[in-house]
């Protein structure tokens, strides 16, 4: 038996190099244990465990720093564009958490298995952000999805949630399959799985013609376009956001779909520029679906989470528009307009789930009606962040829009960016009509009195607020930190 | 025809798996079909009732099974993985090293803890 | 005194919106102190902008040419795509900006009326100044964006909120609107980055001035049709503002739902921001589209005119027939741009200014009248003009001002475009002309019904304007008073500025 070679200093590397997932699955381990031994009224110890965990993650991340750590003989890569969705990832688990300090308390979720389910989801999702192996993307992707269907179906008592699980459940399974598949052929075409290799492989004829590998790649983006909803896979999103708890929605707008578009870009940015012909096309028609069903369907919505969960669709058309103008200014928008919609969405979220006092009908539209002058850092709150969605000036999510539709009409898809254009003006109405009902509808006898949120909570909606102000009137910085993350993918 | 038979590559280190398969699944199918085939058939009312032991049946079959059977069925089945991760890991003990041993520590750890908060929990409890 | 020197302008445009981070602060029930201290926020920039008034040189033109634009300020904004924060005045602006600040104040006193949430409006009303202040003073087509968008949200609120009884109604349709245009501008911006380069460090570019240098390139934009569609975009996001026929509309509505000082701002400040657009943008950028488009402007600014007026003829609402003389009066703009003759558009800007004034009178006066009768139907008063002498003399001044009566400021500013364009288009000229008969009809046959004859029994004991509304009103009069009799002193300011735009026009390339 050939003894096999042990290269130590490549097992700590990689090792190194994993360190803020090993952190984040450490605390859940750790969030699962103390669960068995904290009494019930101490339960919210958890949380706060869960909240430092995911801290010292982001602080452990930054202390990796923007250079390129390649771990487990390639299988992941800790770069520049890692290190942006690291971040983003970290920081929207982050927010949820502080979020779920008040949360947990109306609804009941002051569990362990559900800080443990976040964390564990939270830790796939940045394996997926690094993986650099279609099979480590694969592995984050499953290990983020479980733990996400078990969320959506927390609420056991409701049939919504129930719903909302199962359909998730089965549809992602079926995703899986697409995925896994098309890993399968892309392996039996080129010989390999880790991205890179098949990037530059991409550029011999062979490869490109070969109609299994296109096939793979196909698969491929059936299973990555279930997982950010793109039309016409994304039949899910709506159940699933309307039927989860709310907390758990907001996460799974910000982050799941940060990781999915993560490994997304890096399988695009790096092999695109030989498969432009074939797939460009199927991208363009997909962003102007995406964009355009979404916001309609947000159009005809009552329920605030349903309205939300549409208008999700509608943002993964935006950043797609990014993605398929490609090159560094494509990259470079996606990479910010994630981290803004990150915020906006977790912030808007955030609101909502203080003034709706019950699930389902507490989300309604008319439930608002009268919240803006009666609770006036709420409204203005709820306000912006809506206004930020529109990607109305001055908020970060003008910037971001504009980014996006810039690359694409520089890499000259002048008419997906006016589709964009013209989709983002549609959407106003929608995100305003909370608006007109929080600020001009006449306020009924019983307004809801919203929960008071705790500290935490209050801390998570400001900084999210001030974040995208702040990304708005001074975005230079974030732009060229994802520049520069782009350009070492690149590189 | 010679073609075809050409292309068998008997030398290939997967044709014993590929002839262990082919034995396995055509006993197994062969005994079901030749029960079948060669066993006397004679039906009557009382063959065509539900069995139970011999016994009446009781209530219809379709009943619904206690949720603890399947919680043992799950935690059997994850350590019933465990152990397919183990052997290869016996076997190849030596030349893994200390590195080994830490990997499977830390692998067998977090199974610990899974089995340490499902025993907690009261999944183990039948009552 | 040189930090104020150096960066006047971006005092002036974001003073107010300081002020209303101070108003936000102000504790729940202290509503006059939050009106004092908008009045300040406000009242700065008035003085700032006498200021600039005295600083200003006459004599250089600005326009396309970048030394010559005064009170300068350029900064790197958003370096990786070449955002400058680049802010200057030239004649072009200055006119506008000291409008803004004089309306925006006056606003400000003609709203301490207001009694519900006190703090969000004046909050708004002060981000809505900066917004208005920033479009007019931006040199970089991001920021002109950014500043023009940033105006919409505060204007949809003070609508929707404080409005009347259709406010939701007339709130979404000026937003919805008022966005379509915004979304035709965004995509003209688009194409002239990516097709035009700093010439210093090669990258794309949104400074207006770089745009307006290229634009003498033959090849620039893939040729004359490419040219011409992105005018037309950008003509159709501006005419939604002025508002041009037919995309009018939107003006109406939110202009009687609107509060009165909103109302003010909105005639008086933000319809001008189309034709100044056109005058800042379009224009010099698309020097040979605007020639070829020259006569189709003047016959929508003559369709303006004249539909304007027969609408406002047609009114039985006093504020809606106001706004409707707004359409008509904006078509002179139009009509005098259009010539592209130095007369004509010294009228054209000079009808902006006088109209800005004009209109604000107009608007604020039916507001008090609304305040006293809480309705505003023309055949509701009757013979107010035995009650109420004084606001009868203020609205018979506003109504002559506004009907072109000669020695105010209307009269100088239509002759101006009648003489600079009717050596262009004879014909549309004369019926713009015919025009001026529908434009004084409405005016003088409202005047008849709701001062003269018998009075109305129910206003017998109507309340006289207060000292607060007079004080509203009176500069205004002042001043289109002074400029009907000497108007030099607003001729020479944009002079050298609107002379060397038309050459820039005129110039064949």
């Amino acid at each position: 038996m050939t003894p096999i070679a042990m290269d130590t200093g490549a097992l700590v590397r990689g090792l190194y190099c994993i360190l803020p997932e090993m952190v984040v699955i450490g605390t859940a381990i750790l969030v699962l244990l103390a669960d068995l031994l904290l009494p019930e009224e101490g339960k919210k110890r958890l949380c706060h465990l869960s909240v430092a965990g995911v801290a010292a993650a982001i602080l452990s991340a930054l202390w990796l720093g923007p250079g390129k750590i390649e771990g487990f003989s390639g299988m992941i890569v800790h770069d520049g564009m890692g290190l942006f969705f690291t971040l983003t990832i970290l920081a929207a688990a982050l927010l949820t958490l502080m979020m779920a300090t008040g949360y947990s308390e109306w609804e009941g979720t002051q569990k362990g298995e559900f800080y443990a389910l976040i964390l564990l989801s939270t830790s796939g999702m940045l394996f997926m952000a690094e993986g650099t192996d279609l099979m480590t993307v694969f592995l984050g992707l499953e290990t983020l999805s479980i733990p996400i269907y078990c969320l959506v179906g927390f609420h056991r008592g409701r049939m919504r949630s129930l719903e909302g699980a199962m359909k998730y459940f089965l549809l992602g399974a079926f995703s899986s399959g697409f995925f896994l598949y098309g890993i399968a052929l892309m392996y039996a075409a080129a010989g390999t799985t880790r991205i890179p290799v098949i990037a530059s492989m991409m550029r011999d004829a062979r490869l490109y013609g070969n109609p299994v590998f296109l096939a793979g790649i196909g698969l491929l983006l059936v299973g990555f376009a279930f997982k950010v909803s793109l039309v016409p896979f994304h039949m899910w999103t709506p159940d699933a956001y309307e039927g989860a708890p709310t907390l758990v929605t907001a996460f799974m707008g910000a982050a799941v779909k940060a990781a999915a578009f993560a490994a997304l870009l890096r399988v695009v940015l790096l092999t695109f520029p030989a498969i432009l012909p074939a797939m460009s096309g199927v991208l363009w028609v997909l962003a102007a679906l995406t964009m355009t069903v979404g916001n309609f369907s947000a159009l005809l919505q009552n329920n605030m989470k349903r309205m939300l969960a549409y208008s999700s669709i509608a943002h993964a058309g935006y950043i797609l528009v990014g993605l398929t103008a490609g090159g560094v200014a494509g990259g470079q928008a996606v990479l910010f307009y994630v981290l803004v919609y990150a915020f906006m969405n977790l912030g808007a979220f955030g609101v909502i789930m203080l003034v709706a006092q019950r699930e389902d009908d507490g989300y309604d539209i008319d439930n608002f009606a009268g919240i803006g002058f009666r609770y006036p850092v709420l409204g203005g709150l709820l306000s912006l962040f809506l206004v930020s969605l529109a990607g109305i000036p001055p908020t970060a999510g003008f910037v971001g829009k504009f980014y996006l539709f810039g690359a694409a009409v520089r890499s000259g898809y002048v008419g997906l960016a006016v589709l964009g254009v013209l989709n983002s003006a549609v959407s106003v109405y929608y995100y305003l009509r909370p608006v007109v009902s929080m600020y001009m509808a006449p306020a009924p006898e019983g307004i809801p009195v919203p929960r008071p949120p705790r500290s935490a909570f209050s801390f998570a909606l400001c900084a999210s607020a001030a974040a995208v102000l702040l990304l708005g009137v001074m975005p230079a910085s974030a732009l060229e930190f994802a520049e520069r993350s782009v350009l070492s993918l690149l590189m | 025809m010679s073609g075809l038979l050409a292309s068998l590559q008997f030398s290939s280190p997967y044709f014993p798996v590929i002839v262990l398969m082919a034995v396995a699944v055509g006993l197994s199918a062969g005994f079901v079909f030749l029960s079948q085939w060669v066993g006397p058939k004679r039906y009557d009312r009382t063959k065509y009732s539900e069995y139970e032991c011999g016994v009446d049946p009781l209530t219809t079959s379709t009943v619904r099974i206690s949720v603890k059977f399947f919680l043992v069925a799950i935690l059997f089945l994850l350590f019933d993985l465990e152990t397919t991760f183990l052997y290869p890991w016996a076997v190849l003990y030596r030349s893994l090293g200390l590195f080994g041993f830490v990997e499977m520590g830390v692998f067998v750890g977090i199974l610990l803890v899974g089995l340490v908060y499902a025993w907690k929990k009261g999944a183990l409890e039948w009552q | 005194m040189g930090f104020i020197d150096n960066h006047i302008l971006s005092l002036m445009t974001f003073l107010p919106v300081l002020g209303a981070a101070a108003i936000l602060c102000v504790p729940r029930g202290k509503d006059d102190v939050i009106r004092w201290i908008a009045a300040a926020a406000s009242f700065l920039p008035l003085v700032l902008s006498v200021k600039l008034l005295y600083a200003f040189d006459r004599s250089v033109a600005g326009v396309n040419v970048a030394g010559q634009f005064q009170f300068v300020e350029h900064y790197s904004w958003i370096p990786s795509i070449n955002v400058e924060y680049f802010l200057g005045a030239d004649g072009i602006s200055m006119p506008m900006l000291i409008l803004t600040a004089l309306l925006s104040f006056l606003a400000v006193i003609g709203s301490f009326g207001i009694e519900k949430k006190v703090k969000g409006y004046m909050a708004l009303f002060l981000l809505l100044e900066t917004g208005m202040m920033g479009v007019f003073a931006s040199l970089d087509f991001f920021l002109f964006y950014v500043f023009w968008e940033v105006m919409l949200l505060p204007m949809y609120f003070l609508i929707g909120i404080w409005g009347g009884p259709r406010k939701e109604y007339a709130a979404i349709k000026f937003f919805l609107y008022t966005l379509a245009g915004s979304v035709l501008m965004l995509l003209v911006l688009l194409a002239l980055y990516f097709n035009t380069t700093n010439p210093e460090t090669g990258g794309h570019t949104f400074n207006l001035l770089h745009y307006m240098a290229q634009s003498t390139h033959n090849g620039w934009l893939k040729g004359f049709d490419v040219r011409i569609l992105l005018f037309l975009g950008l003509f159709i996001g501006f005419a939604i503002k002025v508002p041009l026929f037919p995309f009018h509309t939107w003006l109406p509505d939110a202009h009687v739902e609107a509060p009165t000082a909103i109302s003010v701002i909105l005639a008086g400040v933000l319809l001008k921001m189309g034709t100044y657009g056109l005058m800042r943008i379009s224009f010099p950028i698309f020097p040979d589209v605007t020639r070829w488009f020259a006569v189709p402007m003047a016959v929508i600014g003559v369709i303006n005119i004249v539909y304007g007026a027969l609408c406002a003829m047609a009114q039985s609402d006093l504020k809606k027939m106001v706004a409707y003389s707004s359409v008509s009066h904006m078509g002179f703009v139009m009509l005098g741009m259009a010539a592209l003759t130095p007369t004509g558009m010294v009228g054209g800007a000079m009808q902006m200014f006088s109209h800005g004034l004009i209109t604000a009178m107009l608007f604020f006066l039916v507001g008090v009248v609304y305040d006293r009768a809480h309705h505003r139907q023309i055949d509701g008063f009757g013979g107010l003009g035995a009650v109420v002498p004084v606001y009868t003399a203020f609205v018979s001044f506003a109504f002559f001002a506004s009907l072109g009566l000669p020695g105010l400021s209307g009269f100088i500013a239509e002759q101006m475009v009648f003489l600079g364009s009717f050596d262009v288009f004879r014909t549309i000229v004369v019926i713009a002309a015919l025009g001026i008969i529908f434009v004084a009809a409405f005016h003088l046959w409202a005047l008849q019904r709701v001062f003269l004859g018998p009075l109305n029994p129910k206003y017998a004991a109507l309340e006289e304007i207060n000292a607060r509304e007079v004080f509203c009103l009176a500069p205004l009069g002042i001043i289109v008073m002074y400029i009907g009799v000497w108007p030099m002193p607003v001729i020479s300011l944009m002079n050298s500025s609107l002379v060397h735009l038309v050459d820039l026009v005129k110039a064949v390339i």
